[in-house]
């Protein structure tokens, strides 16, 4: 018993060290065990605990609730089975709408959310000649628009938009000169991870809540 | 009734047992993972050894990639990569565009040069190329130590070869987490995924063809290195003596520039801050604020990117990069004045 215990957590796992036939094995054990079956689902589930994949709600068991609530239904002259008939579905809509709320009482912190498109062309450069702070590199790096959906007067928008490009050609200019650093990093990088580790101590404590 | 019954009572026995088996290994996972990190002594298999070997093997072999940009959203980007080293231990190395007009970019050694539309081609003397993939992962993983965790997740097929999966999270959960996938064999990169908060995916480049040579692919024997323009370079920044401060920095995050500039687009003077972890760069735009000019407050995601402009006392603050919209927003609220 233990060996195929093993042998099971290996399997879920993915591991190699199974032959082909030992797999197959107890694979056809597992549809016939009720036993091994429930084994076979707690190790999945510890996997994922393990790699921190859990979903924020765990239903157990969701196809056997499902099956009850389809067996408590009177089979003929039951009315028509909606979602919210299922014991497990009015426990989940309040849950979404709960969640609802959440997401937008942590958007209240900043003034207002705007819906973005993109051309989708990453990297076509339009004209957008202001003088260049460096020589030898004219504007350069792609604008990116950042259009809205609310509209506000037309003055403002145009306004927010210019703002907006400058800010991201600049940042993605900033991103590529940074890698010219790299250079000098290599060397420097040892000393550097041991300010690095004095400046973290400071930072922890200033953590906002 | 009896068997529902039953079984309800048995989901519980189930529950709790599970919580008893799961909680603790979980948490002895977490501690062994840190300590792993911390002491650097990696075993053969952990996540770390498996970084360094990718970053041995991006360094040092010859290989063609042809890897896919996706956003969601938005169309997809399909690019080429080559590496090579020559005899005499000479890097190369090329990133090309393959739809629209192209980019193109080639390093030789110490020197990047940017081939774009629209742009005279410019050299800059660096040895990472600036492109889609997070290049400080590949080029010095070890700098992520301080604010990533790094898990070891499986192992599954990607591209049609055997790939191991690694989970780099942020260790206050304040930036995106990344997914990534290492050819089993060669170590080189096949699928990375950088997901959200809320496990959501934000960005994914996925390789559909990889191949190691033993030799460099006959395209760098075509570059003449003479040929190649100019390296711009840039005269130290003078030392700035800023009366603001950040009182928030994600943790493993540090300051790694900061100084007086005019913004490449509109010419305004901003003081620039940029804050760095090794894999998400942030920029800080300090402006002071004019009376005459209302500026709206505003968040928004411009491609991966969040973007955030504040009014914040006397100051416009504008941040940007690849983080969650709270922590860009953690961070504005902090500066202060200081004294």
């Amino acid at each position: 018993m233990s060996q195929k215990l093993e042998n099971l957590s290996a399997l879920v796992d993915g591991e190699n060290g199974l032959s082909r036939s030992t797999s197959s094995l107890l694979l056809d054990a597992l549809k016939n065990d009720t036993e091994l079956q429930l084994k076979w689902k707690r190790y999945h589930l510890i996997r994922d605990g393990l790699r921190q994949e859990l979903p924020v709600k765990i239903n157990f068991d969701i196809a056997n609730k499902i099956a009850q609530a389809i067996e408590a239904e009177p089979a003929i002259l039951a009315p028509k089975i909606t979602w919210r008939n299922l014991p497990l579905m009015t426990n989940i809509i309040p849950f979404a709408r709960q969640g609802g709320q959440m997401a937008i009482a942590a958007s209240v912190a900043v003034a207002m959310i705007i819906g973005v498109q993109h051309l989708n062309q990453p990297d076509v450069s339009q004209p957008f000649n202001a003088a260049p702070p460096i020589p030898g590199i004219q504007g350069g790096l792609s604008p990116v628009s950042f259009d809205q959906t609310r509209s506000i007067p037309n003055f403002a928008a145009i306004e927010q938009k210019r703002r907006i490009n400058a800010y991201m050609m600049d940042h993605k200019q900033q991103l590529r000169f940074k890698t010219t650093q790299s250079v000098r990093e290599k060397s420097t990088l040892l000393d550097q991870k041991i300010k690095n580790e004095e400046a973290q101590s400071n930072i922890v404590e200033n953590t906002p809540q | 009734m009896l068997k529902i019954h039953l079984n309800r009572i048995f989901s519980r026995v189930l529950l709790t047992l599970l919580v008893c088996i799961f909680v603790p290994s979980q948490i002895s996972a977490q501690e062994k993972s840190s300590s792993e990190t911390f002491n650097k002594s990696h075993s053969t298999d952990s996540a770390q050894s498996w970084l360094v070997k990718m970053s041995a093997a991006v360094k040092s072999l010859n290989y063609t990639i042809s890897f896919i940009l996706l956003k969601p959203g938005f169309d997809s980007q399909p690019y080429l990569w080559r590496h090579g080293v020559n005899a005499d231990g000479l890097e190369m190395e090329q990133l090309n565009l393959l739809n629209g007009p192209g980019q193109e970019v080639v390093r030789i050694g110490d020197k990047v040069s940017y081939f774009e539309t629209n742009v005279p081609p410019y050299s800059l003397q660096s040895s990472v190329i600036d492109g889609p993939f997070p290049s400080e992962l590949f080029q010095l993983p070890e700098k992520l130590i301080l604010g990533y965790e790094f898990i070891l997740v499986g192992r599954s097929r990607i591209a049609g070869r055997a790939a191991q999966q690694i989970r780099i999270i942020s260790k206050d959960k304040s930036r995106y987490g990344l997914n990534v996938w290492l050819d089993q064999q060669t170590g080189l990169l096949l699928k990375m995924n950088m997901f959200g908060q809320e496990a959501q995916l934000l960005e994914q480049i996925q390789v559909t063809s990889l191949q190691v040579t033993k030799d460099p692919d006959p395209f760098f024997a075509k570059i003449e290195p003479e040929m190649l323009p100019e390296v711009v370079s840039f005269g130290p920044s003078a030392p700035l003596n800023s009366p603001w401060e950040i009182g928030y920095i994600p943790k493993g995050m540090t300051i790694v520039k900061r100084e007086l500039r005019r913004l490449v687009g509109s010419g305004e003077v901003v003081e620039y801050i940029m804050l760095s972890d090794g894999l998400a760069d942030v920029s800080v735009y300090l402006q002071k604020r004019e009376s005459h000019k209302q500026q709206e407050n505003l968040v928004g995601t411009v491609q991966s990117n969040t973007l955030l402009t504040i009014e914040h006392g006397e100051l416009n603050i504008t941040v940007i990069g690849k983080l969650p919209a709270n922590t860009a927003n953690a961070i504005a609220k902090s500066i202060q004045r200081v004294n």
